[in-house]
């Protein structure tokens, strides 16, 4: 499969205190200049969006791809999933400010399927979520929770 | 003292022929936003991806440590623009990340500006974080 190439760009004035920039999804256009401030990352996010809530709409859509996929693949393709990503930055000491945690959970509807073989998709996509990888690889803590929902 | 910041996705169907939606953020700064297989792996239409996502939050990032790292020398920027681009290969992952940053800075040449922009690649959280990449590429220059 052929490579995929996304862009973004940040506009930043001023110091970092006072200074304010924006972020906006230069390939898609999707989002456009969309404010960011230190003290709206760190403090109340006064609606602006962060570094790390853009990080958890990543990880939480490349995720739901990668349960999607493995549930598909087990003979149990999903009708509907819905999920919620975490992201924590923290201040480690001696390391400066690290993204230390993401948390996923997850409830799906899946015809067919009993929670083990949710349970088993679910781990096979934490293994195969590329972003989970690199997360787990750079010190975060990944950690992953899925549930089936019943039908009404 | 931690910060967490949340976001939501919901997903109907099959991979090739359903599609998701990124509900809310924790912020409520945008959403919802459609992402969707063939918009993830071909041409964009409009729809975002995990791996825009992941450039607008590295782009972001950089931006705020450069920033730090002027101000702290005794060079606050008076403005720069940062481009991000993710490659992202199928069955591998996410295999180069390049940033571009140019900007006008005053009192600073071209090899300081460089040297900031360097520590900012290397140092910001979202780097940190994506230090994994096999091949991160920088470009800085005064505008």
């Amino acid at each position: 499969m052929p490579r995929i190439v996304r862009k973004a760009e940040a506009t930043w004035e001023g110091s970092v205190s006072r200074g304010a920039g924006t972020v906006t999804a230069a390939s898609s256009r999707a989002f456009d200049a969309l404010p960011v401030t230190l003290a709206s990352r760190i403090g109340d996010p006064d609606q602006k969006t962060s570094p790390e809530e853009l990080l958890a709409a990543a990880h939480a859509g490349c995720f739901v791809i990668s349960l999607g996929s493995e549930l598909h693949r087990g003979g149990h393709p999903p009708e509907r999933m819905e999920l919620t990503c975490t992201i924590t930055m923290d201040e480690v000491e001696g390391q400066g400010h690290q993204i230390v945690a993401s948390s996923i959970t997850a409830t799906a509807h899946v015809p067919g399927a009993d929670d083990a073989d949710l349970q088993a998709a679910l781990a096979a996509a934490d293994a195969g979520c590329s972003f989970s990888s690199l997360l787990k690889r750079a010190g975060a803590d990944v950690s992953v929770s899925a549930t089936l929902e019943r039908e009404d | 003292m931690a910060t967490d910041r949340t976001a939501t996705v919901t997903w109907t169907g099959t991979l090739l022929e359903g599609g998701g939606t990124i509900d809310s953020v924790g912020s409520g700064a945008f959403g919802p936003l459609d992402v969707t297989w063939t918009s993830r792996a071909e041409e964009p239409s409009g729809r975002t991806s995990p791996e825009e996502l992941i450039a607008a939050a590295w782009a972001s990032c950089f931006s705020m440590a450069l920033s730090h790292g002027l101000a702290g020398a005794g060079n606050p920027p008076t403005s720069f623009s940062t481009t991000v681009t993710v490659t992202f290969q199928p069955g591998e992952g996410i295999i180069r990340g390049h940033i571009a940053v140019s900007g006008t800075v005053p009192g600073l040449d071209e090899a300081g500006f460089r040297e900031h922009a360097e520590e900012a690649r290397v140092g910001c959280p979202v780097s940190k974080a994506l230090a994994g990449i096999p091949e991160v590429t920088l470009v800085a220059s005064l505008a």
